[in-house]
């Protein structure tokens, strides 16, 4: 047994996998994610996965579901990080699965995977926490640099993957093609609109009230769409009670994987599958259990607030 | 494709009759709680919350939970998320009094240089989901007038048996990664009375905190009703900077609602008495 297949062994069993060997297996991500395009192609049947969060458990419930990797190919959106408890883990698995089977899964990047974003929402302080340093916090964020920021799966027809959405400076793919993404998320610009911005029932593209980031109507998936003759965008990011949301003729999709998600919400996760013939088929599934161990408990503890 | 959801699901809560409560969950001297906790909405819910509210609902919405405080002769005090959203600010102008994130000038900068395409703001609104909310009363059972009384820390200190706790969560909302807005309510009834604790908790990630806190306290002996209403907040520099220097992890103290509620001032208080009709 290689070490790699063994710690992907430990990876499954939730367990931590020693330091140097983190720094070594985000090295040799590194080398073959630098390889890939900002958009990497991927040949149909394809698993597209929503956010992950650190739902460890969940994740494995999602393999259990779609069948596991290599058997089935994957392609993960992005946000694989932050809110659950074992980013850590979750994260390293998909790295582990990336380096032994690089034609059967594919990774992009989502907003969390920035080093500014999980200094505040939970990754760093759980590497801190496991690790006692921030050095692997550190080398998953290199690691993040080099993840591509979209996919095309399926050719002429197909399918756009992104984790958030379009963005007002990207007409045609080849716009995508043109960015330098080796970088952390910046906060503008087309790289931070692919990995920040939302649908919604607007016309042509608004600013969200929030006076930062973009949202897109259905005018500007079609014409997008068209432009690049692709039939879906398929995106993450959002959260959705049933896993998985269509919108605008069913030209754009919002696919969720982490079920009851920050273990309180109550919601689905879904996978979509692209068959050889771009038909979509979609797969729910419930939390898993023992996510919920160890997990704050459904009675709460009396408290003498006030 | 074969999961169904729960169809005996009931529809989201938007006011409060007594037939829609079911049993209450404790029952003292006349005086009952009720409180309920499901799982979020479904998008059609949310479509239909989104359409009689006219703002976008919280991306985690717990429609369907509520926690109730009532008497039996028709007083009653409820918290439900649609009812504590319905008072957002609905409309107002990003360029003045409604908050933005920490980078957005230099975002809207960049806009301009990249872009030629007009962009508004989408409906613009109060994207912290800061509500003025102070429950839901029982329609024309419920007044409520000005009082010097305060509510009796002391008598709340004391360690007296808890009979019945309850915390449930009305709606939170990540604000698109830059902070966070949660609504949350508990109540816990002890032999002789009891208290109920409506907290909105927003931090908007290096601009600031506020707390809008509602606290509901009932005296079962002679139906002592009392009601304040307090409003925080300040700016995420100032709060920041109380935490204590040996602090690792300076991270869990800008998590903690209790940490964060006892170091920011006041900024108004009110403090309303109620009375049982005597009919
Ligand atoms: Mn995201």
């Amino acid at each position: 047994m290689s070490d790699l297949d063994r710690a992907i062994e430990l990876l499954k069993d939730c367990k931590i996998v020693p330091e140097e060997q983190v720094r070594d297996i985000c090295l040799r991500a590194q080398e073959l994610l630098i390889e890939e395009r900002n958009i990497e192609v991927v040949d149909t049947p394809v698993t597209i996965c929503g956010d992950i969060h650190g739902q460890f458990h969940d994740l494995i419930t999602l393999f259990e579901h779609g069948g596991q990797c290599p058997d089935t190919n994957y392609l993960f959106l992005g946000d694989f990080v932050d809110r659950g408890f074992y980013s850590l883990e979750s994260f390293l698995l998909l790295l582990c699965l990336k380096v032994r089977y690089p034609d059967r899964i594919t990774l992009i990047r989502g907003n969390h995977e920035s080093r500014q974003i999980t200094t505040v929402y939970g990754f760093y302080d759980e590497c801190i926490r496991k690790y006692g340093s921030a050095n692997v916090w550190r080398s998953c964020c290199d690691v993040f640099d080099y993840l591509a920021l979209g996919a095309l799966v399926g050719g002429s027809g197909g399918v756009f993957c992104v984790h958030g959405g379009l963005s007002p400076a990207v007409d045609k793919l080849d716009q995508i093609r043109l960015i330098d993404r080796k970088q952390e998320v910046p906060h503008e610009g087309a790289m931070c609109d692919l990995l920040w911005s939302d649908p919604d029932d607007i016309e042509g593209w608004g600013v969200s009230p929030r006076g930062a980031g973009y949202l897109f109507g259905g005018d500007k998936v079609k014409e997008f769409n068209h432009e690049n003759d692709i039939s879906l965008i398929a995106r993450a990011h959002q959260l959705v009670m049933e896993g998985y949301k269509e919108m605008f003729d069913g030209e754009i999709v919002t696919v969720w994987s982490a079920p009851n998600y920050c273990y309180r919400c109550g919601n689905v996760a879904a996978i979509l599958t692209i068959d050889d013939g771009l038909g979509r088929t979609y797969e729910i599934f419930e939390a898993a259990p023992q996510e919920s161990k160890g997990m704050p408990a459904k009675k709460p503890a009396a408290d003498y607030f006030l | 494709m074969s999961y169904r959801f729960p169809s005996h699901d009931p529809e989201p809560l938007y006011s409060f009759t007594s037939e829609s409560l079911g049993k209450p969950t404790v029952s003292r001297n006349g005086w009952s709680v009720y409180s309920s906790k499901r799982p979020i909405m479904t998008a059609d819910e949310i479509d239909r919350a989104t359409a009689r509210i006219g703002i976008p609902m919280p991306e985690m919405i717990f429609g369907k939970n509520y926690i109730v405080v009532a008497h039996e002769s028709g007083w009653s005090l409820g918290f439900n998320a649609v009812d504590a959203l319905d008072l957002v600010v609905k409309h107002g102008n990003p360029e003045g009094g409604l908050v933005k994130v920490a980078y957005s000038e230099a975002w809207m900068n960049d806009k301009k240089k990249t872009s030629d395409e007009v962009h508004q703001v989408v409906k613009p609104f109060d994207w912290t989901y800061t509500t003025s909310y102070q429950g839901t009363p029982a329609p024309s059972k419920v007044t409520w007038e000005p009082t010097s009384q305060s509510i009796p820390l002391d008598k709340l200190r004391r360690p007296d048996p808890i009979l019945f706790f309850e915390e449930v969560v009305l709606f939170e909302d990540e604000l698109g990664d830059n902070g966070i807005a949660m609504a949350e309510v508990k109540v816990r009834v002890m032999e002789e009375r009891l208290l109920l604790l409506c907290r909105l908790f927003v931090r908007v990630d290096d601009v600031l905190f506020r707390i809008r806190d509602t606290r509901l306290f009932i005296e079962f002996e002679d139906n002592t009703i009392l009601r304040e209403y307090t409003v925080k907040q300040d700016s995420y520099e100032n709060v920041k900077r109380k935490i204590p220097h040996s602090a690792r992890d300076s991270g869990l103290f800008l998590r903690d609602a209790n940490w964060i509620a006892e170091k920011m001032p006041v900024i108004q208080t009110v403090t309303e008495k109620s009375a049982l009709s005597s009919s």
